[in-house]
């Protein structure tokens, strides 16, 4: 151990200062690890020694490198130390280290309740409060219980600076300790009309915080606030009463129908941007609650409206993000007035600000109709090209499948476009799996429900299995969203199949979608998808195959498809590899079925035999022969036969039972019951008049029955819930001297 | 807490001041400080100052509200509780109080005082909530507990007083701290 030179108490006086340390650590930019490590040695021993003006000024730095990320929790001792000096200078150190560094884990917090009770009753302001403002960033549930009447005393100190702290920390100690509400509320209540403007801020802070979490016990205070909000001209506290009322106003009407207008007032008469703001969100949330019937309900609607088109068109971009936001909320409750202002929400889709094109797009919703929607939807594609942040090209992608899709595509005319649409957006690169899934999920619904389009669709499907760039083996990277929309794409071309077929338009694309859905890249895409590029492949299979009439043509067809599920079938995923075998089973019995009928064809043209048939009909094994392959290919097909249509979730409820079937007969006689003493059958209130046995179920209920009498009641606790009614009566009033 | 967390920090990142009203172990700090400082870098200077905040600091109910004063970013994370104009309003306070009390505040200012700025943010905001929006009235309280600190300042501080003193002669240091520019002067905006 290398000898430290101890150092005398003058020595100390050459210590670091705190600028001394942030001196020394910018001179050593190259070795500032080692540097500190060094500083925070020197720290240590410093604080080894008695002196508290020594200990202090470590602790000062410490409370520094805190701040570049080192843990200073093993001061903690001495951070009370210092806390206790009888100096402010160095006490208000100690509770700035406090403050900074204790939390709930702190173990060191339960030696300061008694020194910050000296503190708070302190008769130097500064003391109580560096103590006041030090303990609202480490209240924990003791000293909350311990230090709730000291605190409560304060609230009516001479002082209006430590009524102001006090009423304030009062919230933290609310929060820790409920059960201290109760008592306090009274004196809470005195301190909105305290004299002091700074202390009925704080009181109406409070207050408002408490009502935010449970509005319905502040209602009572309603009358209170009002007329603080008439009086007052302090534009904090007006802005804390004004969102306090947004909070009350859906729990009772008639306070936003008496509120309409003052507030309509203020937003006349006041200049602070701030305060109109507030006073517009909290009209609106009136508007929402009261029922329609009011014919005040157009001015103030339009009112508010006028006022947010004039905060959106302002410079400010920070009055153009809020009037949108309030925009929002208008939308949801009266669309058409904001759907006036559409150009001007447009033009904000093209705003350099991204949180401002945010804003925009979410209020798109409400702005689409049939005659822009393409538009729109054209101008969101053009963002998504250009976006920069991978949230917002989500967003926008989210956006577009979201106002296509709302109100069961009500603004699409064009369904071929909007298929166009959804495969461009699926070219994207770096799409992930969620956003590829709702294009999939686009893709199928879109084809499964509108006829019309399934041709256009399962061709478009199909040309994206043969040309898409997923395939490493073409350049491209694997793009995790791309894979979901494979699915899809595999699916609608084979659930489609007919469509792919060749007609005056275009070439038969069957036999190319068949080759494309068993490239090698297919094995490395994940299960769920396999599974369903081999199942799909089969019902493209079958549909080629009653189309084809050679029969030599659909032997090769089906031992083709043989060789080439093959790969699927040792599949070590458990649905690919089942439905490859059984694929491969039904393959393999057809291609049987066919060789066979195709051989007793080339052998009756050679045999010229005539050959009786069942039907008597006299035709030739020839015949026989197709007939046999026609039979085979239309069975097959007879496997995919019928729509699949999408069921609505509730559906299976509507489903009428058939007549005659009763759900709670046995099937069979129940087996004899085993000897228990759970014998006795349960009395039940709606018995079905059967004569079976019960004790089974017996069993069962009478072990719940105990557990259930036995259960303790887990009902809230906490005051605050339970409490109704702020008024004053029917509590009581402790006095704490 | 209403306010989540107070940060300053300078344009390439490096923490100023931070005030976190939620308990974060340091590490998770600092992660919070450099995706903060991600976030508000990438802004221009003529967009709101409103953002909807990140990952680890922010959550449904957060924003995040700066301002860029030359060299320095001030940034708080707010929830919905309060008022977006009124928290940019005291910010410019906070601002104009460090002013006041420095002189022309600069960033060095802050580097070397951040337990001075912390006494003035504690006359600002207390536990995460807003204690005073008036700047006269947290100016006066900041210089009486200075003046109180003065006061104590007796014999057995001498003697460092002195040293301090000493080494604040060093002249090629003090050439290499020169003070920079002055932060440009706002009107209050918005009340």
């Amino acid at each position: 151990m290398a000898l430290v030179r101890v150092k005398g108490v003058l020595d100390h006086v050459l210590d670091k200062n705190l600028q001394d340390l942030v001196r020394g650590i910018r001179n050593h930019k190259d070795t500032e690890g080692k540097y500190i490590s060094e500083c925070i040695e020197e720290i240590k021993q410093e604080l080894k020694q008695e002196s508290l003006v020594v200990k202090a000024n470590a602790i000062n730095k410490l409370v520094y490198l805190q701040m570049l990320g080192y843990d200073i929790s093993w001061a903690g001792f001495n951070i009370v130390e210092v806390m206790s000096s009888p100096k402010f200078t160095f006490k208000r150190i100690g509770y700035l280290a406090a403050s900074q560094s204790f939390h709930d884990g702190t173990d060191v917090i339960m030696l300061t309740t008694n020194l910050v009770r000296k503190d708070l009753n302190s008769t130097n302001t500064y003391d109580a409060g560096v103590a006041l403002s030090s303990l609202s960033c480490f209240m924990t549930g003791d000293l909350a219980h311990d230090l709730a009447n000291d605190i409560m005393v304060l609230m009516t100190s001479t002082k209006p600076y430590l009524r102001k702290k006090a009423v304030l920390l009062m919230y933290k100690v609310f929060l820790r300790f409920p059960d201290s509400l109760k008592p306090a509320f009274g004196r809470l209540k005195e301190k909105l009309e305290d004299p002091d403007p700074g202390v009925q801020s704080a009181a109406v802070n409070v207050i408002c915080e408490l009502a935010r979490k449970n509005p319905q016990n502040y209602l009572s205070l309603a009358p209170l606030f009002f007329k603080l909000m008439t009086t007052s001209t302090n534009n904090w506290v007006l802005i804390k009463i004004i969102k306090l009322f947004g909070a009350l106003i859906p729990l009772e009407p008639r306070l936003g129908k008496k509120l309409i207008e003052p507030l309509t007032n203020l937003i006349h008469s006041t200049s602070a941007m701030s305060l109109l703001y507030e006073c517009i969100n909290t009209v609106i949330a009136v508007l929402i609650s009261i029922s329609s019937g009011l014919q005040n309900h157009a001015t103030s609607v339009q009112l508010c409206v006028q006022k947010l088109q004039i905060l959106i068109e302002d410079s400010d971009q920070n009055l153009k993000y809020l009037g949108l936001l309030a925009m929002t909320k208008i939308l949801k409750t009266h669309p058409k007035s904001v759907q006036a202002h559409k150009e001007l929400i447009m033009q904000c889709l093209d705003d350099k600000d991204e949180s401002i094109r945010l804003r925009a797009l979410s209020l798109l919703y409400g702005m689409v109709s049939k005659k822009n929607l393409m538009e729109i939807v054209k101008k969101l594609i053009v963002h998504m090209e250009k976006a920069e942040g991978a949230h917002y090209r989500d967003e926008l992608l989210s956006k577009i499948i979201g106002i296509c899709s709302q109100n069961d595509y009500r603004f699409i005319t064009n369904f071929e476009w909007y298929v166009s649409v959804l495969v461009e957006l699926a070219a994207h690169k770096g799409m992930k799996p969620a956003q590829g899934r709702a294009i999939a999920n686009q893709l199928l619904d879109v084809a499964i429900r509108v006829q019309q389009v399934r041709r256009f669709a399962a061709r478009q499907m199909s040309l994206l299995l043969r040309n898409h760039t997923f395939d490493k083996q073409r350049g491209g990277g694997g793009s995790a969203g791309l894979v979901e929309v494979l699915y899809a794409a595999a699916w609608i071309c084979g659930e489609f199949a007919v469509c792919l077929a060749g007609d005056e338009e275009s070439e038969d694309a069957r036999r190319a979608t068949l080759e494309a859905m068993s490239l090698p890249y297919v094995l490395q895409l994940p299960g769920e998808v396999q599974a369903v590029f081999v199942h799909n492949q089969v019902k493209l299979y079958a549909n080629l195959l009653l189309a084809e009439s050679d029969a030599e043509e659909r032997v090769a067809l089906t031992t083709e498809l043989l060789t080439r599920l093959e790969q699927f079938v040792h599949s070590e995923d458990l649905e690919v590899q089942e439905r490859a075998v059984c694929a491969h089973q039904l393959l393999k019995c057809t291609a049987k079925a066919l060789r066979q009928a195709a051989a007793s064809k080339t052998a009756a043209i050679f045999d010229v035999g005539d050959v009786a048939t069942e039907d008597g009909a006299g035709s030739t094994a020839e015949a026989d022969g197709d007939a046999v392959i026609d039979r085979v290919a239309k069975e097959l097909s007879g496997l995919f036969a019928g729509e699949l249509n999408p069921v609505a979730p509730k559906a299976q409820r509507k489903v009428p039972l058939p007549e005659g079937l009763d759900l709670d007969a046995w099937i069979n006689e129940p087996p004899a019951p085993p000897k228990s003493e759970f014998d006795e059958p349960v009395k039940r209130k709606s018995g079905k008049s059967s004569g079976r046995k019960k004790e089974p179920e017996a069993a069962v209920s009478a072990t719940v029955g105990a557990s259930a009498s036995g259960a303790t009641n887990y009902s809230s606790s906490d005051p605050t819930v339970a409490w109704g009614g702020a008024s004053g009566g029917g509590f009581e009033q402790k006095e704490y001297h | 807490a209403m306010i989540k967390a107070i940060l300053i920090f300078n344009n390439h990142g490096k923490p100023r001041l931070t005030k976190f009203y939620v308990h974060y172990a340091e590490d998770l700090q600092q992660q919070i400080i450099r995706e903060t400082f991600q976030l508000v870098s990438k802004r221009d200077d003529n967009v709101c100052n409103f953002l909807e905040g990140g990952t680890l600091i922010g959550g449904q109910d957060y924003r995040l509200i700066y301002r860029h004063y030359a060299t320095l970013y001030f940034v708080f994370c707010v929830d919905s509780s309060e008022s977006e104009l009124g928290i940019l309003d005291l910010i410019q306070v906070f601002v104009e109080t460090l002013d006041k009390s420095f002189e022309n505040v600069c960033e060095l200012d802050l580097i070397f005082h951040v337990d001075k700025v912390h006494s003035i943010l504690n006359e600002l905001v207390m536990g995460g909530m807003v204690l005073e929006t008036n700047m006269s009235e947290i100016l006066s309280r900041f210089e009486e507990q200075q003046k109180l600190e003065k006061s104590e300042a007796g014999f057995s501080t001498a003697p460092a007083r002195a040293v301090s003193a000493v080494k604040d002669m060093n002249l090629p240091q003090k050439i290499k701290d020169m003070k920079m520019p002055d932060m440009p002067h706002f009107s209050s905006l918005y009340q």
